[in-house]
């Protein structure tokens, strides 16, 4: 027996040294952990942060992002804009596609078509709330025919974008993936369905190419492209990504030297501050996330008593949100008060941040506990009630530190307002996304994160019949000041329309639509010697054109 | 014989239609949203509905679903690897678990036996209470524990092993994964091993064999593992299965791409996926009810008795 198990040992060591040996690695490539999988590489069927970072690793739409976020040429040399704001023609610089075929125009006008005609998740981007491109509604919602869509190639090197009104930031809209060209030829020789399965199926014209993906896997890499228009300025070899269930399995991994960029968890943060060796390559990024409390304000719910914006006033100013992040969320995560949360948007005629000022609100949301005492008193009056239990759902699945914001939640309100009782309900996000959309809850516990730099992105949700106005609340004067700000008086008038922008956010907060909490951060972790990385909280949250790995 | 793997093979196969079914009306009635969409409105959705047939009645789609299941096409990804047919995530993830899981079972199932039989012969001394107490450890630590164990010495303190899976260097970062896996076999076995022999030497048969001259190891593997094997076999055939349908947390983990972390995130992803938590239900119902089914026939040929007690049913 003894010999069996001695050959048994042999063997498997024989193996293991057969395979250390096989798997010498050439150039470094940076290890950065995803913490979920790439759920599609077809910029008409991907909607998450995951799938976008590696979509755009590996194509270049006409603009590309610089280090604050900026709009500047990628694919596009150049472009004009017509005299009235709705006409532009970008000219294309050369280059060409993995497959050796040059990108053209059609090649942007077969993607935005398709992305139009299949009506998928992204595609309210080319709208009339959003990038306001010709004929986009009608061919999204009525399924009129998708060439009527107001793009053309007007030759190989020529794109032109016909608008319904001007759209002050078009030109940023083009680096997020939606807007991202595909070769028609190679698409269409492609069998239904296996666009962006593996590195056969997707072609590249970016800064790298797919080398090792399938859908499922946990692993996958994208190596620099030496055909790549900016071949000169990448730097870095390639990158491996890494699906990590858990952040103490992240950590462990960083230290292991395996991954070179982390996300850790809030409650790791101050185990990475403490080591001394670990807290220098700690760096915290802005999310972009808004993390918020909604309330139903229709009488299906609560017998409609959070209809009343006393109620709602009490609740928003009996949250110790500055308590919260340092508390709970831990992540460098910033307490807010607006309903646009701070860092993603800034006016092009100032810079200035659209809501740098986070005490502008203070008369309607903050942490007062006598001003939230006021409020509920007029609310008990209007309502005729003096106890109130309402039911807070929150996702079970979206992050650790949710549980704890809606315990923290439910303490300070049951603590500031005697009377009111707050039963959690913890979910999957899938049953919450359901029950806020058909209108059975109560208050949820839930996030937006920015899809473009402009302030709309939050606040063309509260208008009348928006399918994420989860309170359905209605207000004509808010109405028409996101019509006119989207397409109508404002939107050739740039400062007009900051202006109208910050007056539908006043009301917004005025009237407690939503209760604003935090707006999340990253906790990151990069090795040393690893620089370039730029981080953004919108459309896409990491680029590494710029990585130098020293 | 014939008629009674026949029957076995007809009840095995209603078994898994009255599966499918409830699952495929559970799947519907389950809290949540196939499309879990925030950015799509009423008409886009309703759209997608239609596509999808889900509007139709549960029986319709049931029936259609069928069709093209028997065809081998379980659908498209609906919230999880949008548009991408199932099969070929599917076949990827039952690789890695199967290749990962089978190595388990074959050194947890060897290991194990050989602890047994260790054990058994050596009953009351060192190594019969050494056996015993690995099996009680090997029992009660979760696999996944031992993972943790083995990657954070074997992969991060002596960076030997990869720290995560990859599937470019299969057998060599299967290792560790297997390994943590094949423990609660390794124990199972050896404790089920161990008593079940020691019962048979004391049988009046063995001690038969043994007055009339029979000794070492033709008694042994003649006579006391072979009458040893039934109840060994009962315990196996689920533990085949648990293995075989991925481990779960081990797979989250080390990373793997396998079914077990696929069922996962099909039920607790964004939005639920019909179509993965069918065709993998279906998978796991059929595994199951086969690895059953090979039992049934495998104690045939371990026992005579119930070769006999068949024959008798079809007389």
């Amino acid at each position: 027996m003894k010999k069996l198990f001695a050959l048994l040992m042999a063997a498997m060591l024989l193996v293991t040294c057969a395979f250390t040996a096989a798997s010498a690695e050439g150039e470094k490539y940076l290890g950065v952990m995803l913490s979920t999988n790439v759920m599609s590489l077809d910029t008409n069927l991907a909607t998450d942060g995951e799938s976008f970072e590696v979509i755009a690793d590996c194509i270049d739409g006409l603009m590309q992002m610089d280090a604050n976020g900026a709009a500047i040429p990628a694919i596009a040399e150049s472009y004009d804009l017509s005299e009235d704001g709705t006409v532009y023609t970008f000219h294309l610089r050369d280059a060409k596609w993995s497959n050796g075929a040059a990108v053209t125009a059609n090649d942007f006008e077969f993607a935005w078509k398709r992305i139009a005609k299949e009506a998928g998740e992204y595609a309210y981007l080319l709208d009339t709330s959003v990038g306001c491109i010709k004929n986009a509604d009608a061919i999204i919602y009525e399924g009129a025919d998708p060439e009527t869509l107001g793009v053309k190639a007007l030759d190989d090197k020529t794109f032109e974008v016909t608008l319904e009104v001007p759209v002050s930031f078009f030109p940023s809209l083009m680096y997020f993936p939606t807007f991202y060209p595909i070769n028609e030829e190679f698409y269409n020789s492609l069998a239904e369905g296996t666009y962006g399965t593996s590195p056969e199926t997707f072609l590249s014209n970016g800064a790298f190419v797919l080398e090792d993906y399938a859908p499922g896997t946990a692993s996958l890499s994208v190596k620099k492209n030496d055909a790549y228009w900016d071949a000169d300025s990448i730097k870095l070899a390639g990158i491996k990504y890494q699906v990590v269930g858990s952040s103490d399995n992240a950590l462990t991994a960083f230290r292991s030297n395996t991954l070179d960029v982390v996300t850790v968890s809030g409650s790791q943060v101050g185990a990475v501050e403490k080591d001394a060796s670990l807290s220098s390559q700690l760096k915290v990024t802005g999310a972009g996330y808004l993390w918020y409390l909604t309330f139903s304000q229709t009488a299906n719910n609560a017998n409609g008593y959070l209809a009343n914006k006393n109620l709602r006033l009490a609740i928003t100013n009996a949250i110790d949100r500055e308590s919260l992040v340092e508390n709970y969320v831990m992540d460098g995560s910033l307490d807010t008060y607006t309903a646009v949360p701070p860092q993603f948007a800034a006016s092009s005629t100032t810079g200035e941040d659209f809501s740098a000022d986070q005490d502008q609100f203070l008369d309607y949301v903050g942490f007062d506990p006598d001003k939230a005492a006021a409020f509920f008193e007029t609310a008990k009056a209007e309502l005729g009630q003096d106890e109130f239990t309402f039911t807070l759902i929150y996702g079970n699945n979206e992050g650790d530190e949710v549980a704890k914001v809606a315990q923290a939640i439910k303490a300070d309100l049951e603590d500031l307002l005697p009377g009111l009782t707050v039963n959690l309900q913890p979910m999957t996000k899938s049953e919450r996304l359901d029950k806020m959309q058909n209108d059975n809850y109560e208050i949820a516990l839930t996030r937006w994160g920015p899809d473009y730099a402009d302030p709309m992105t939050y606040l063309g949700m509260w208008i009348t019949n928006n399918s994420n106005n989860y309170g359905f609340w209605s207000n004509a004067e808010y109405d028409q000041l996101i019509k006119d700000c989207t397409t109508g008086a404002y939107i050739t008038d740039y400062d007009a329309r900051w202006a109208a922008l910050l007056q539908a956010e006043t009301i917004v907060m005025q009237e407690a639509v939503i209760a604003p909490l935090y707006t999340k951060a990253n906790a990151n972790l990069i090795a040393s010697g690893v620089n370039g990385i730029q981080f953004h909280p919108v459309a896409l949250n990491r680029v590494y054109k710029a990585v130098v790995l020293e | 014989m014939l008629k009674y793997v026949l029957k076995r093979v007809g009840l095995a196969l209603i078994t898994l239609l009255i599966i499918v079914f409830l699952l495929f009306w559970l799947v519907r009635v389950m809290p949540g949203n196939p499309f879990p969409s925030e950015r799509m409105n009423d008409i886009q959705i309703a759209n997608k509905r239609a596509e999808m047939g889900l509007d139709d009645p549960v029986l319709v789609q049931f029936a259609r679903y069928i069709i093209k299941a028997l065809q081998g096409d379980f659908g498209n990804g609906t919230s999880l690897y949008y548009g991408v047919p199932i099969n070929t995530v599917l076949s990827k993830a039952i690789g890695n678990s199967f290749r990962i899981g089978g190595i388990a079972i074959v050194i947890g199932t060897l290991i194990g036996l050989l602890l047994g039989i260790t054990a058994a012969l050596n009953r009351g001394k060192f190594l019969d209470g050494f056996c015993t107490v690995f099996s009680i450890i090997g029992v009660c630590v979760p696999s996944y524990v031992f993972l943790i164990f083995l990657q954070y010495n074997f992969a991060f303190r002596i960076p030997f092993f990869p720290y995560f899976f990859d599937p470019n260097r299969f057998v060599f970062s299967s290792v560790l994964p297997s390994l943590s896996l094949s423990l609660f076999t390794m124990s199972t076995i050896a404790r089920f091993t161990r008593n079940e022999m020691v019962e048979v030497f004391d049988s009046d048969y063995v001690r038969l064999a043994e007055s009339k001259g029979m000794y070492g190891r033709t008694l042994v593997l003649r006579h006391v593992l072979r009458n040893a094997l039934i109840p060994i076999v009962t315990v196996l055939a689920p533990l085949v299965v648990d293995l075989l349908t991925g481990a779960l947390v081990v797979e989250k983990i080390y990373g793997i791409n396998g079914i077990g972390k696929l069922m996962v995130d099909a039920i607790t992803g964004e939005g639920i996926d019909y179509n993965y938590v069918l065709a993998l239900g279906i998978l796991y119902s059929a595994l199951y009810i086969g690895v059953m089914l090979a039992v049934d026939l495998l104690y045939g040929v371990l026992d005579p008795r119930i070769r006999v007690a068949a024959k008798g049913e079809e007389a």
